[in-house]
């Protein structure tokens, strides 16, 4: 990513995004300013997490290019990826949010740590083993670790899959919080729109290999989606 | 109890394989844990057997005349040790490269390795006829006729081991357990891979070395497995694991020397002991499901 001055956090200009040098999104133009809230959607596979990848600098860029002001990220992988044989207390694995540099002899921010916990609701079960925890306890921890990371934009893959409907507002609730609280730039991959769409300043539609971007409120309308999905809604 | 004192005395004849023995025993498990975590047993069970190769490999050099590091003992266990480790973390980085492109087939490269390095094994020692004892002795351990020089630069060695998996555990834990946040914190997890495996090359070469491939793969993979359900965390985990290695390896040399027993396979068989005890201690605290 290049750095720029004053301006978008990061830009995606006629990129192309994949693996290995083979695109799988073509054409992508999308700017996160400071303060967006975006959605990322499309269905299983589409690309949502490599818009993510390449964003995180975890991947490159196959074509185009992706500028910015190289802002600091939190990250939120999707909880299934985690493997729990590792024997991690909670509390172990938000600390990982704060390893941003060797430090042997020092418990990295321990109380800053714990703090995010406790911002996440996750301060009684800390000390419990991170693999036994439910499906929210896990997002509570890990929002917790991108926490504190001390980002400007929080990077969410799938943080509602396979919870039930009550936690999931509950994590929407306190994504809000979190992002007004901390004046954080949101992105958030999502495989549907649900509750979630009335905190969305942006979306970004993952169809067939084109990514479709806009505000909220213009790519929820009927003309939009029949465009995006090429049928009559 | 006799037997024990007579093993703990500064006298005893085997004192530096006694404590040579529990010297692997006590490290290999922390490079092990790493094994367990990523998945990575297979590893275990390969590397040992390639660390083999490349001693046969450098003996066989040194029977064909290639003398770069010749003349007497001392030489001949550089040599050897040099072998180990260019063929260890050789393949090491080899297996490493091949598991992020072609990850769907590392299971098979690793088998295709295991077969290699035990023919090659043999190969490098049939043509070097002349060494044939002293490589069977080095391939098999041969911990018991260990040199107080020897013993004293391995104790160097594993020492800066085990200082290196305790200091440096945060980073091999954060790159092991989530690499991506690694990458994204800005950490440079291919250097903090690199060196995990550079340790493990070294741990596994000069745990052949001392006390054969068999007796290496189980001290990396067993002790690890029985102290993984009660770890609490990544340093209990180390340290439980150690600690089971090195008892293991003290009860495996005393039943050895108190029976007669050939020392490895005692070792091995003491360590699943280890293990057997573990399991049944959690099947009683937690129930059938926690087998």
């Amino acid at each position: 990513m290049t750095k720029g001055g004053a301006g978008p956090l990061l830009r995606f200009k006629n990129a192309s995004l994949g693996y290995g040098g083979a695109p799988l999104l073509t054409k992508v133009d999308l700017t996160v300013e400071a303060g967006d809230f975006w959605g990322i959607l499309g269905h299983n596979g589409s690309g949502k997490t490599t818009i993510l990848k390449t964003a995180l600098g975890l991947i490159p860029c196959v074509d185009g290019e992706l500028t910015g002001k190289t802002p600091r990220f939190g990250y939120v992988p999707q909880k299934e990826r985690l493997d729990p044989l590792y024997p991690l207390s909670a509390l172990a694995v938000a600390e990982m949010g704060a390893c941003r540099e060797f430090a042997p002899f020092r418990r990295a921010g321990r109380e800053d740590v714990r703090r995010c916990l406790t911002e996440c609701g996750a301060a009684s079960f800390a000390g419990r083993r991170f693999s036994g925890l439910s499906g929210g306890q896990k997002q509570r921890v890990l929002i917790a670790r991108a926490l504190a990371a001390e980002p400007e934009v929080l990077v969410l893959d799938e943080p509602l899959a396979g919870i039930d409907i009550t936690t999931q507002k509950a994590l929407l609730d306190l994504l809000k919080g979190l992002k007004d609280k901390r004046s954080l730039t949101i992105m958030m991959v999502s495989h549907r729109v649900g509750a979630e769409k009335e905190m969305l300043t942006h979306l970004a539609w993952v169809e067939d290999g084109r990514v479709a971007v806009g505000p909220t409120a213009e790519m929820l309308s009927k003309g939009r989606l029949s465009e995006v999905f090429k049928t009559e809604l | 109890m006799s037997a024990i004192l007579e093993m703990l005395s500064p006298d005893f004849l085997l004192h530096h394989a006694v404590w040579g023995s529990v010297v692997v025993g006590f490290v290999c498990p922390l490079v092990g844990v790493y094994f367990i975590l990523r998945r990575l047993v297979f590893w275990g069970v390969a590397l040992p057997q390639v660390s083999a190769s490349g001693i046969a490999f450098a003996f066989m050099l040194q029977g064909l005349g290639v003398n770069f590091l010749a003349g007497g003992e001392a030489q001949e266990k550089h040599l050897a040790i040099a072998g180990a480790l260019a063929f260890t973390i050789g393949t090491i980085l080899l297996l490493a490269l091949l598991r992020t492109r072609h990850a769907e087939h590392a299971e098979g490269h690793i088998g295709v390795l295991f077969a290699l390095a035990g023919a090659t094994a043999i190969l490098f020692v049939a043509w070097n006829a002349a060494g044939e004892t002293e490589m069977l002795g080095l391939l098999k351990g041969e911990i018991v006729s260990i040199s107080e020089s020897d013993f004293h630069a391995m104790l160097n060695v594993f020492a800066v081991v085990t200082a290196c998996m305790f200091l440096f555990q945060r980073e091999f834990t954060l790159v092991s357990y989530d690499r991506d946040l690694a990458v994204t914190l800005g950490r440079n997890a291919l250097f903090w891979d690199l060196l995990l495996y550079l340790i493990i090359g070294v741990t596994i070469s000069l745990g052949v070395m001392t006390v054969g491939p068999l007796v290496t793969f189980g001290f990396l993979v067993i002790p690890p497995m029985a102290a993984l359900p009660w770890a609490r965390g990544m340093l209990s985990f180390s340290i439980f694991s150690s600690i089971l290695g090195g008892l293991s390896a003290f009860a495996g040399f005393y039943a050895s020397y108190a029976y007669d027993l050939p020392l490895g396979p005692v070792v091995i068989c003491a360590a699943c002991g280890v293990y057997g005890l573990s399991s049944a201690a959690r099947l009683l605290v937690s129930g059938p499901k926690s087998l």
